[in-house]
């Protein structure tokens, strides 16, 4: 079995390097008749798998749409996605697996923060470029390899991070209704969760919020009861919740059943229409940063929300939206990067180099890297409508 | 306080109805079921999908859905139990086998989205999900400062009604008898006329349907119905409840079911979360120390 895999290698290695030598011309080069092969890891299923089919959903959407209207430069996009079962192990086993195979360009991926810190340092030592396309943890980009400082030159990502997402949120609602007290509800087993609590913890005070208490629970709790009563001692303006899943839909449905009437504030467990149709009335004005906003009416957003319903006979999500833009990126950056399809190590660089200067129009709006390769775009903050919705309340344009 | 009491309760009673089927199972056939929590999840996810993809009424629905998951109780009988027990496999092969069983019911609910081959059971992908809002009606009382919902009142009463008549089957109708003689020796049982293999289906069937109750109560009372509410949230605790209660033994799931659910919410409200799961299980721990049969189990026997 590995001899006949060997075999395909070589063959398409030499394959690869026979059709090579024609192509790079210099300026905008013409890759026609090739391939340019991505690769992407995904949760399909497992905790995960909540955000990660929909990923896949904009990437598949984006890689027909470019391959339908001429390709890249005459290139065909080519996307193998894996799915790594939310699981950290198996995400690093199967970016291994992908980078091993020896042609791909590029990775995207993985759908959570908690496998991230595994893959991103794999895909780093390779060099081969990865863009994350749904972890909003910190210490993603650049810092791929915390607590080692020194930044990671192979990974991007093009989703929003909490650290951005919700201390603006807070800022616009504080200006908004200064509220005095909060709690803060946090799953504190899950990094994305832990993350997002930390940053509400360090942002509150400069806006002259008291946080009176944290209520620390399992991303894995079922009832929710306990944890909400505790909470609602303290009569809090102000509830915070910094998890995934499921959970926040959850824990607004106990809060007001028990009677609470203050506000609910939170960061991107908040923004799918799922965790909107679970929370149902009890969510109505719930409110986040979003790293995308589905009614938005200007053209690189319809377009895709108009493809999408049309591929997939229902609305796209953030994670779509992302998924999508991560295609366009990549895209872009391949169409610029003279790839000479005959160097893969030499490809991969240029097209990191390429990624660096991105600057393009997505359905998250206007979108360009830091220097430090995280997301430079606007934060739409929006509000659950109680019906599976949201409704745009302001926009912030990146500083 | 009081209000995190009653909160105890109501997930107790959840983890109790649970636990009793989990252990019906183990008492009569010796083999523990790892299918059980699936089951408790497709309790749950039946009902949802009759309720809000095919309209029916709730009662109804949920009627439905317990029948339903007793079958899958014949299911789990006659693919994973009774052809290993026909080659005299160990006990540990219909674990692994029920394991399998399990794996297979989460991945078919796991994989379902609207067109595919399960479509019509569920839509939602791993997606956590709700009972439409009104399909079920829930008055919420507050009296004295406390919050009580008809729902989780409803639980309660049902899950004490069932185990109280499950207990008195088991006791006192001669069905209960041949389950026992089953428990306690199945050769001499088969020697007495009795139809070992018939009681193991109908354990199974009932069993599984209480699990499956359980799932739809939990999905009703925590708004939370997914492909993983069996796996992440009863399994273990499951477990731990049939062992802090004497393997086998229906008072003691019972009274295991209660216990942990007490112990829970105390540990959570006394010390946080990052204790509540180390505190129950160092309580059951203690408990196996001090009576390594369980509360209600009976004194181990020697096989050997």
């Amino acid at each position: 079995m590995r001899s006949v895999a060997r075999g395909i290698t070589i063959a398409l290695a030499l394959a690869l390097a026979a059709c090579g030598g024609a192509a790079s011309t210099g300026g905008t080069s013409n890759y026609q008749g090739k391939t340019i092969q991505l690769g992407a890891i995904l949760s399909l299923t497992g905790a995960g798998g909540v955000y990660g089919p929909s990923s896949k959903k904009g990437m598949d959407l984006a890689v027909e749409t470019i391959n339908n209207s001429g390709g890249v430069n005459g290139a065909k996009l080519a996307l193998d996605t894996r799915d790594d079962a939310s699981d950290k192990i198996q995400s690093a086993q199967v970016a291994q697996t992908l980078i091993q195979q020896g042609n791909l360009l590029a990775l995207l991926g993985p759908t959570l923060s908690n496998s991230a810190v595994a893959v991103h340092p794999l895909a780093e030592s390779f060099k081969v470029p990865i863009l994350a396309v749904s972890t909003t943890g910190i210490h993603i980009v650049p810092d791929c390899n915390y607590p080692k400082t020194d930044p990671c030159k192979y990974v991007f990502r093009d989703s929003l991070g909490e650290e951005t997402a919700i201390p603006t949120n807070i800022k616009i609602y504080a200006a908004k209704a200064h509220p005095k007290t909060a709690v803060l509800m946090v799953a504190n087993d899950d990094k994305f969760s832990s993350d997002g609590g930390k940053i509400v913890a360090n942002t509150v005070g400069q806006y002259g919020i008291d946080l009176v208490d944290t209520i620390a629970f399992s991303k894995t709790t079922a009832d929710f009861a306990t944890p909400v009563t505790k909470a609602l001692q303290k009569k809090p303006d102000v509830m915070f919740i910094t998890s995934l899943g499921g959970i926040p839909a959850k824990i607004m449905i106990e809060a007001r059943r028990q009677g609470f009437t203050g506000q609910f504030l939170g960061g991107n467990g908040f923004n799918t229409a799922v965790v909107s149709k679970q929370a149902g009335a009890a969510g109505v004005g719930a409110e986040s940063g979003s790293a995308w906003y589905l009614d938005n009416t200007f053209p690189s957003n319809a377009e895709f929300v108009h493809a999408y319903r049309n591929k997939y006979t229902s609305d796209p999500d953030q994670f779509a939206a992302q998924g999508y833009a991560a295609i366009l990126i990549l895209a872009d950056a391949a169409k610029r990067a003279n790839l000479t399809f005959n160097d893969v190590a030499g490809d991969r660089n240029r097209l990191r180099d390429a990624m660096e200067t991105v600057n393009i129009q997505t359905p998250m709006g206007p979108f360009q890297f830091t220097s430090t390769h995280d997301v430079k775009q606007t934060v739409w903050v929006i509000l659950m409508d109680g019906k599976g919705g949201f409704n745009l309340l302001a926009t912030v344009s990146p500083s | 306080m009081t209000q995190q009491i009653l909160n105890a309760i109501f997930i107790g009673s959840i983890y109790a109805l649970f636990a009793v089927g989990y252990t019906l199972v183990f008492g009569v056939l010796d083999v523990l079921n790892l299918a059980h929590s699936a089951v408790f999840m497709l309790g749950a996810v039946i009902t949802y999908s009759l309720v809000a993809l095919h309209g029916l009424p709730f009662l109804l629905a949920a009627i439905i859905a317990v029948f339903v998951c007793g079958l899958l109780g014949l299911l789990i009988e006659f693919v994973a139990l009774r052809p290993l027990r026909r080659r005299n496999a160990p006990p540990i092969s219909a674990l692994i086998s029920t394991i399998g069983l399990a794996l297979i019911f989460v991945a078919i609910v796991e994989q379902a989205t609207p067109g595919t081959l399960f479509g019509w059971l569920w839509q939602d992908g791993a997606n956590s999900v709700r009972f439409p809002s009104g399909s079920v009606p829930n008055p919420t009382y507050h009296v004295g400062g406390l919050t009580i919902e008809g729902t989780k009142l409803g639980i309660l009463i049902t899950s004490v009604v069932l185990m109280l008549v499950l207990g008195y089957v088991i006791r006192y109708t001669q069905v209960g008898r041949a389950l026992r003689a089953v428990a306690e020796n199945r050769r001499a049982a088969a020697l007495l006329g009795i139809n070992v293999d018939r009681i193991f289906a109908s354990t199974l069937f009932v069993s599984s349907a209480l699990g499956g109750l359980a799932g739809l109560l939990f999905g009703l009372a925590v708004s939370d119905i997914s492909p993983y509410i069996g796996r992440d949230q009863v399994e273990l605790k499951g477990l731990a409840v049939i062992v802090l209660g004497g393997m086998g033994s229906i008072p003691g799931a019972v009274l295991g079911g209660y216990l942990l659910g007490l112990i829970e919410v105390l540990a959570f409200v006394r010390f946080g979360s990052n204790v509540e799961a180390g505190v129950a299980f160092a309580a059951l721990f203690l408990v196996l120390i001090v009576r390594p049969q369980g509360l209600f189990g009976a004194r181990l026997r020697e096989r050997l």
